[in-house]
């Protein structure tokens, strides 16, 4: 029935905008149209990994995109929007990002219904907006984390100002039924009672945010579900739920950062927490500081990852027959597939704003991997990797 | 004579400084019916970067590269210019705020402000402010 109710929403939202041409002519004010491109470089230094899908060569064609948004303004209270964003890279699909209705009876309160981003942490709902942040590619082992970019479903927001502070709070709710990519892997996932609260206080040149986010993950991996219940049979309870793909996840997010005319600082930290044996805890933050010598900034950034599944010891003899051989070794094999990985990313960069709304940017990225490499990530070791590489990048980021 | 000579240096890096701060100082005015409005540096940089305030007002700027746009980014809102653009990129494109309306000139910004209730703008100390609106910050 919710499911409903949205795709009734998005489908009203696609036939006011495709009308809007014809309704432009009787006032152009209503409608606009704004997009943003971005078009990047990259190569790595190494032949025996990939970072971001850039391998041993020049490439153009794993960051670059464009976006296009249009906006329609129904009255003084409601509006439609929607946002296609086409890119290069296989490993994102090209298509609509966002089509929502947004009422807005004032300037401290909204409420937008339809397909959008996932608030999960400061840039989510703008990591194809390239020219919103300061880096060329956002730390990576923090934004690696945004398993999912959309969900459809209702957000609200409500703004209000007390002396010299300003503070936000947001909610939503809904639901995802997509598939994601986690490194190699494609995943069917669907997320059911998605939910989030984040508050943002802001205060002269400061600002902090905290969020916390929920959903109940059901996960695509037949074969885990399958073997699971056969284990789960022969009465290896324990092992048997832990290959059990479906369960919640929670994540803790913080944020603080400063800047003024000359510096910034900004920072984040998350915390998730996933409660089936498949769907690791993962920890993360990054620092970035900059100095702005305006057209310029430049900036250095550490970020860091640190995944841990709950890996539960096997419980199925070995050596008491064939069979349970078989399946104790299946039962390894899995686990193995599912492993831990410790990663840190160190950034140098500078962006140049020679027009109003175009930024040319160069960075030059260490990533640096401790131990093994799970290849679930924007990591991969393509065989004897050790565990060192730099990424060397040149972009430009162009709004209209 | 040198005493003279101090006194004349004196003098004139007094009148220098005069004009330097009377140059770098900035009006905020508004139409509003409301006279007693006024408002605090921290309230004119939220009211210009889209946040929420009780007032009823809405901001109009200069384009990029105006002067009196530079010094009111410098002077009021503490940030850069890049920075202002790209964080109404990040609030167009993710459907939290829109950019505040933009007249070509200062003029054309005390035009505007005439003809639209609740505009605010901001202008360069010393211009002649009409009668009908209101000087709601100032940082001289």
């Amino acid at each position: 029935m919710i499911k409903r109710i949205f795709h009734f929403v998005s489908a009203s939202c696609i036939i006011f905008l495709s009308c809007a041409p014809v309704v432009q002519a009787e006032d152009e004010d209503k409608l606009e149209f704004s997009g943003f491109a971005r078009v990047i470089m990259g190569y790595l230094d190494d032949n025996n990994a990939e970072y971001i899908y850039y391998d041993n060569s020049v490439s153009f064609d794993q960051q670059s995109l464009i976006g296009f948004q249009a906006d329609y303004q129904l009255n003084d209270d409601f509006s439609v929007t929607g946002q296609v964003v086409g890119h290069t890279g296989s490993q994102r699909d090209s298509g609509l990002e966002w089509l929502y209705l947004t009422f807005k009876p004032n300037n401290a309160f909204q409420v937008k219904l339809g397909k959008q981003r996932i608030p999960f942490f400061n840039y989510s709902d703008s990591l194809d907006v390239g020219f919103a942040y300061p880096w060329l590619t956002l730390p990576q082992q923090f934004y690696d984390t945004s398993f999912f970019s959309t969900f459809e479903g209702v957000l609200a927001n409500y703004e209000f100002a007390r002396n010299d502070w300003v503070i936000n709070y947001e909610g939503y709710w809904g639901y995802y039924d997509d598939e994601f990519r986690s490194g190699s892997r494609t995943v069917d996932t669907k997320i059911t009672g998605l939910f989030g609260i984040n508050t943002t206080l802001a205060y002269k040149q400061f600002s902090l945010r905290a969020s916390y986010n929920q959903g109940n993950v059901a996960l695509g991996l037949p074969e885990a579900s399958q073997f699971g219940e056969l284990i789960g049979q022969l009465g290896f309870s324990n092992n048997a739920n832990w290959l059990n793909p479906d369960g919640p996840i929670e994540f803790y997010q913080f944020s603080a950062n400063y800047e003024n005319l000359d510096y910034f600082v900004r920072s984040e930290v998350v915390d998730i927490v996933g409660k089936s044996g498949l769907t690791p805890d993962v920890n993360s933050f990054y620092v970035s500081l900059g100095y702005n010598f305006y057209p310029y900034t430049a900036y250095i950034s550490y970020s860091k990852r640190d995944v841990k599944f709950k890996h539960i010891p096997n419980e199925i003899p070995y050596a008491v027959s064939p069979q349970l051989d078989q399946i104790a070794a299946t039962y390894d094999f899995i686990l193995s597939q599912f492993r831990d990985e410790n990663v840190n990313g160190s950034k140098i960069g500078i962006r140049w704003d020679w027009r109003s709304n175009v930024a040319l940017k160069a960075e030059l990225t260490l990533v640096r991997a401790n131990g093994q490499v799970s290849n679930d990530s924007a990591l991969r070791d393509l065989g004897n990797f050790d565990g060192r590489a730099v990424l060397y990048q040149l972009g430009i980021d162009w709004v209209f | 004579m040198i005493k003279a000579s101090l006194l004349l240096i004196g003098t004139i890096f007094s009148l220098t400084g005069n004009i330097c701060c009377a140059n770098d100082a900035i009006t905020v005015v508004a139409n509003t019916q409301d006279r007693s409005i006024y408002l605090n540096r921290q309230e004119v940089r939220n009211l210009f970067m889209g946040g929420a305030q009780h007032y009823g007002l809405h901001a109009i700027v200069l384009p990029p590269n105006n002067q009196t746009r530079v010094l009111f980014n410098t002077k009021v809102i503490g940030l850069t210019e890049a920075r202002i653009q790209s964080y109404w990129a990040q609030m167009r494109f993710t459907g939290r705020k829109r950019a505040p309306h933009e007249e070509i000139s200062e003029s054309s910004v005390l035009e505007y402000l005439k003809n639209n209730k609740g505009a605010v703008g901001y202008l360069p100390a010393g211009i002649t402010i009409p009668e009908q609106l209101t000087v709601i910050y100032s940082n001289i």
